[in-house]
């Protein structure tokens, strides 16, 4: 008997229904012959899983990485859509999907069904299983379309482009169970939102279907539970809890010296032979990065420092070509490779039981991230999991320490589910109109089903569903706009082949910006690229990309064409998206390491390293703790610097840095560059900024919460972010077709940029709701406005303490030399356009060189000069 | 009168750029404009994107204030005049040919770009004089694809040239003339155009648009 659901709905602990009655359901004998006889034992968690899923029941698995995850939700899943499994009287007819599997990455697509597969021999044998991702090609896509295999493994995306199919009713007919993989990756982006709507599509067409949900460790487990499962069915829904991990080692590779400047930008190559050191003495190891520059970066220099190792370390980062990758997991698995230099490519998956060792080069920006990446080792039995922290600058020492604070307190970050995106929204419409059409009223209440549109307003509604009609809410403004259209029966269709066509296209590249091909002249593809990157190269120019130094020729088709060079350097693309914030977590562990610091506890070998930078930073200036906010000021040949140090994460600091921008310029228009990092912020500007400006009172003005929310989008609007934010909005709402190879000549004429779109719309539209959700974005995803709100409440109660400097302070130097910059102007157009070329003529008669470290150049990219 | 806004000198014609992305050749009252594609927003509703009613509207306003503000007789459209064929629907049509019953007295020459070719000639009711580049007057040829033309000054289009104005930490994307030996080349006229990103050649001369000024970049 399935035990009733609690009726006490305020009543939520988080373990609420972890505790099956043992009464409930019976695990077949064929299941437990079949671990048997792989000589596995049975978990207490996959038990749990099994007879809730045969219950009916859905839920969330969460676990760090650990063996019997995939199956405990795979056997749950098949025990629910066949009871029978592994009997002699088993039906040998059920035809059509029967299971889904969805993963985040079409790299786990092939491993995933493999494992998938190992059981189906034995206990199905009817069953067929299958994938389909962006990777499947034609003739198995032909096959699936007359008939889908029971289970099935696939993306986000390709289940989208399966339900933009008109049969798509019929060919989900038969679904008894879904399987989010690596739900955590999912849950807080808009791909997340893409599978919570076809989910609740799902869900209304089969009632009965199970739905379980795989995730690492989170600070919000319920919600996650809650945004799989939406707003009704959460309510039954199971939270099981696997394995626990086994020991986790944490701790810091030393730099020999500790330096006193905390370079930002260095890439911590000062570390090379400390790192070098470390793989020879270690078995298999990954080396973590964070960018894939960086990770470029960091292979070429170990190739550099071990031309002996060429063969035996790998890279590997989401932009390579799959087969490139593919190659670099075998050797893994193999054992192979002793070294593998990666990005959050490697974050995911299938573990690799040669792995020894974790580096993490840089800050691991979360705790969550760390533990994960640190769960990548240490497979082999009687092994524990490792993951050596590499500092980059010295500030990150104490990162460091503060994230084995964290860890050993056991604080792991929230992950925030998006709120009524209606961009994705848009798309989904779209979808369905193409996937059978719909209508209006109950393909809002199947919306409602979602978790991100649970509180879906009548209006947003309407405007969404005006904007695929119309093109907007102007009644009948567009006569030559078609899109979606209603038919007499009410039903809302797709009506035109084109637009079917570039909207399939266009979801298939929800997540990625355009990126090219990367090709060698001679033909060998090597991988893709961000085409921001291609555009701002001229022929000739060389790049590091795949290890290899390549020649940019030209840009032909949607392929970038190189060739091998022989020089020795170039550029390394800089990717966009792999700048992750500090998480308010870590900031705040940081944070209490350094009132320690100024209270003169210096505890544990990373603090004792960075101590004479600490030092140095308070005999200069001041150190910045939880009770003192320090703001420095000095001026060089730029302009007039001011340096404040919230240590808020770099998020949080934009925001505070554009809204102070802001306050400062409303009396006198200025134009102010700003540079953030997770420690703090610096506005540069031609003029100073009165002193007075900054006195305790006046400064208690600047972090006033009056008139916030009106002041942050004033700042907006004078910076570009809105505008880059826009960038994806555009492409998911089908304003922006992405470029494809083979584009056909007419899709052309239809091909502009989303910052045209922004400019026309605010222009002509300006109460457009994408622009709102731009906006909107920005707001709590970019600046984190409700954390901005409390660090302003926290910066109130902090001394502050204005330095003027002679020179930059070892926190100062890291944003001065900063070249990613944002611009906040309350200045006319020519006048600052005046400005600057007056500046270009004053630049350009002046030689002189300063004394003071030279700064980087701000325009981007950094060309190579050999 | 002095003008406020700078000139060049195209092989004895004086021409004046104006920060509206626009050519003045004041001695035959000339208005030289380059890639308005009209129609490209309905083109784009057409193929099921979104785009608000009101460029083609702004950029007739445009032209109008341009003609009334420089006492204009004559305007030179450099080729894509109309962006698609799937631009040329009614709303839009109608639009022009209101515009050009208010402007009767006005003559407008096009000269054929690349977009025209696919879209088609202006409708009859528009009454323009349709060429094919290069199209010669005086000292100057009209062209819409980048081109030296022996013997004259070519004044181009097609690229839609934009400049990335970097300095003291601050930087921004500014359409641009582009002023050299033969030739010069104009921004792209209008609401819904968008920009290609150009860099200084050398003895070539920018100047960039920027609200109501026409700055020379520095050498």
């Amino acid at each position: 008997m399935p035990s009733a659901p609690s009726k006490t709905t305020s009543q939520r602990a988080p373990r609420r229904r972890s505790a099956s009655p043992p009464k409930a359901a019976v695990i077949p004998a064929a299941v437990e012959d079949w671990f048997a006889r792989h000589r596995w034992d049975v978990f207490d968690f996959q038990r749990q899983v099994w007879q809730a899923a045969q219950q009916g029941r859905s839920g969330l698995l969460h676990a760090g990485t650990g063996a019997g995850k995939t199956y405990a939700v795979w056997f749950g899943a098949l025990l629910h859509a066949e009871p029978r499994l592994g009997r002699e009287d088993l039906p040998a007819t059920a035809q059509g999907l029967r299971i889904l599997w969805i993963t985040p990455m079409r790299a786990l697509a092939a491993d995933t069904l493999r494992a998938l597969q190992a059981p189906l021999a034995d206990l199905l044998p009817h069953w067929q299983a299958g994938m389909r991702t962006g990777d499947t090609g034609s003739g198995e896509r032909a096959r699936q379309m007359k008939s889908l295999p029971q289970a099935l493994v696939t993306t986000p995306e390709s289940l989208s482009l399966l339900l933009s199919q008109p049969d798509a009713r019929q060919r989900f007919g038969k679904l008894d169970a879904v399987i989010v993989d690596e739900w955590h990756e999912l849950m807080g982006n808009k791909r997340g939102v893409q599978v919570q709507l076809a989910l609740a599509r799902l869900r209304r067409w089969r009632p009965g279907m199970v739905v379980w949900g795989l995730s690492a460790t989170l600070g919000n487990l319920e919600q996650s539970l809650q945004a799989l499962l939406g707003p009704d069915a959460a309510e039954h829904g199971v939270l099981v809890r696997g394995q626990q991990r086994k020991r986790i080692l944490i701790d810091t590779l030393l730099p020999p010296q500790a330096t006193r400047f905390a370079w930002a930008g260095h890439l911590g190559l000062q570390m090379l032979p400390a790192v070098v050191a470390e793989i020879d003495a270690s078995g298999s190891t990954l080396v973590f990065t964070n960018t894939r520059s960086q990770a470029e970066l960091w292979y070429q220099n170990l190739l550099d420092a071990r031309p002996d190792w060429a063969g035996i370390i790998a890279l590997h980062h989401g932009s390579l070509d799959r087969e490139v990758r593919e190659w670099v997991e075998q050797g893994l698995r193999d054992g192979r490779l002793k070294a593998v230099v990666c990005t959050s490519s490697l974050d995911l998956g299938v573990d690799f039981t040669p792995v020894e060792r974790v580096l993490q080069i840089g800050s691991p920006r979360g705790v969550a991230r760390l533990l994960q990446r640190a769960g990548r080792s240490g497979h082999s039995p009687g092994r524990s999991s490792r993951a050596t922290l590499v500092p980059t600058n010295s500030l990150e020492l104490v990162e460091a320490a503060a994230a084995q604070d964290a860890v050993a307190a056991g604080r792991v970050e929230q992950r925030p589910v998006p709120d009524t995106p209606l961009d994705v929204l848009v798309q989904h419409l779209v979808t369905i109109a193409l996937g059978g059409g719909f209508l209006a009223d109950e393909l809002l209440a199947e919306v409602r089903q979602a978790w991100s549109y649970r509180h879906l307003r009548e209006d947003q509604w309407q405007w969404a569903l005006d904007f695929v009609v119309r093109g907007g809410q102007s009644l009948g403004a567009y006569p030559e706009y078609h899109r979606v259209r209603a038919g007499e029966d009410g039903v809302y269709r797709v009506e035109l082949p084109a637009i079917a066509r570039r909207h399939r296209m266009n979801i298939v590249t929800i997540v990625a910006d355009a990126s090219l091909h990367v090709q060698y002249m001679k033909g060998g593809r090597i991988g893709t690229i961000e085409e921001g990157f291609i555009a701002r190269l001229r022929p000739g120019d060389r790049f590091l990309f795949g290890g290899r130094v390549l020649e940019f020729v030209r840009v032909h088709e949607m392929t970038a064409w190189v060739r091998r060079s022989s020089a020795g350097s170039g550029a390394v693309p800089r990717w966009q998206g792999g700048r992750m914030p500090l998480s308010s977590t870590l900031a705040h562990a940081v944070l209490d390491r350094l009132e320690q610091a100024a209270q003169g506890r210096f505890d544990g070998p990373e603090m004792q390293a960075v101590r004479p930078l600490l030092d140095l930073q308070h005999a200069w200036s001041a150190l910045p703790t939880a009770q003192r906010l320090v703001v420095e000021t000095l001026k060089s040949r730029e302009g007039h610097h001011l340096f404040f140090y919230p240590f808020a994460g770099r998020l949080v600091h934009m925001g505070l840095a554009s809204l102070l921008a802001w306050r400062l310029s409303r009396e006198r228009a200025a134009t102010f560059s700003i540079a953030v990092n997770d420690y703090g912020f610096e506005l540069l500007g031609a003029d100073k900024v009165e002193a007075h400006r900054l006195e305790p009172r006046q400064a208690l003005a600047l972090f006033s919460e009056e008139r916030l929310l009106e002041d942050v989008l004033a700042s907006l609007n004078a910076t570009e972010l809105s505008q880059r934010r826009f960038r994806e909005i555009a492409r998911i709402a089908g304003l922006v077709s992405q470029g494809h190879p083979g584009q056909r000549k007419s899709a052309r004429q239809l091909q502009a940029s989303s910052a045209l779109f922004f400019e026309v719309f605010r222009k002509h539209d300006a109460g457009n709701l994408l622009l709102t959700q731009a906006q909107r974005e920005v707001l709590e995803q970019e600046l984190e406005l409700e954390r901005l709100r409390s660090t302003l409440a926290e910066l109130r109660e902090r001394t502050l303490t204005l330095v003027p400097l002679e020179r930059a302070t070892p926190f100062a130097l890291p944003l001065m030399v900063e070249r990613f910059r944002e611009k906040l102007s309350t200045e006319k157009l020519a006048d600052r356009v005046a400005r600057m070329l007056r500046e270009l003529e004053g630049a350009a008669d002046k030689t002189s060189a300063q004394a003071r470290p030279q700064p980087r150049p701000r325009s981007s990219p950094r060309k190579h000069t050999g | 009168m002095m003008s406020p806004y700078p000139s060049f000198d195209a092989a004895g014609a004086t021409l004046t750029m104006l920060p509206e992305r626009a050519l003045l050749w004041r001695k035959r009252a000339m208005l030289i404009l380059a890639d308005v594609h009209f129609g490209k927003a309905a083109a784009f509703r057409a193929g099921g994107i979104p785009v608000p009613h009101g460029t083609t509207r702004a950029n007739l306003e445009l032209i109008d204030a341009l003609v009334q503000r420089h006492a204009v007789r004559h305007v030179v459209f450099l080729g894509d005049f109309l962006h698609a064929r799937a631009g040329r629907v009614a709303g839009t049509l109608q639009a022009l040919a209101r515009w050009r019953s208010c402007n009767a007295g006005l003559s407008l020459t096009l000269v054929r770009g690349n977009h025209d070719h696919h879209a088609g000639d202006p409708p009859e009711a528009l009454a323009m004089e349709v060429v094919d580049e290069p199209w010669r007057v005086g000292p100057l040829a009209f062209c819409h694809h980048p081109q030296t033309v022996d013997g004259a000054f070519a004044i181009v289009g097609h690229v839609h040239p934009v400049y990335r104005l970097a300095a003291a930490g601050d930087a921004l994307r500014l359409p641009c003339f582009v002023v050299d030996g033969q030739w010069a080349m104009l921004p792209a006229f209008g609401d819904f155009t968008g920009g290609y990103r150009i860099h200084a050649q050398p003895g070539q001369r920018i100047f960039l648009a920027a609200d109501d000024c026409v700055l020379p970049l520095p050498d």
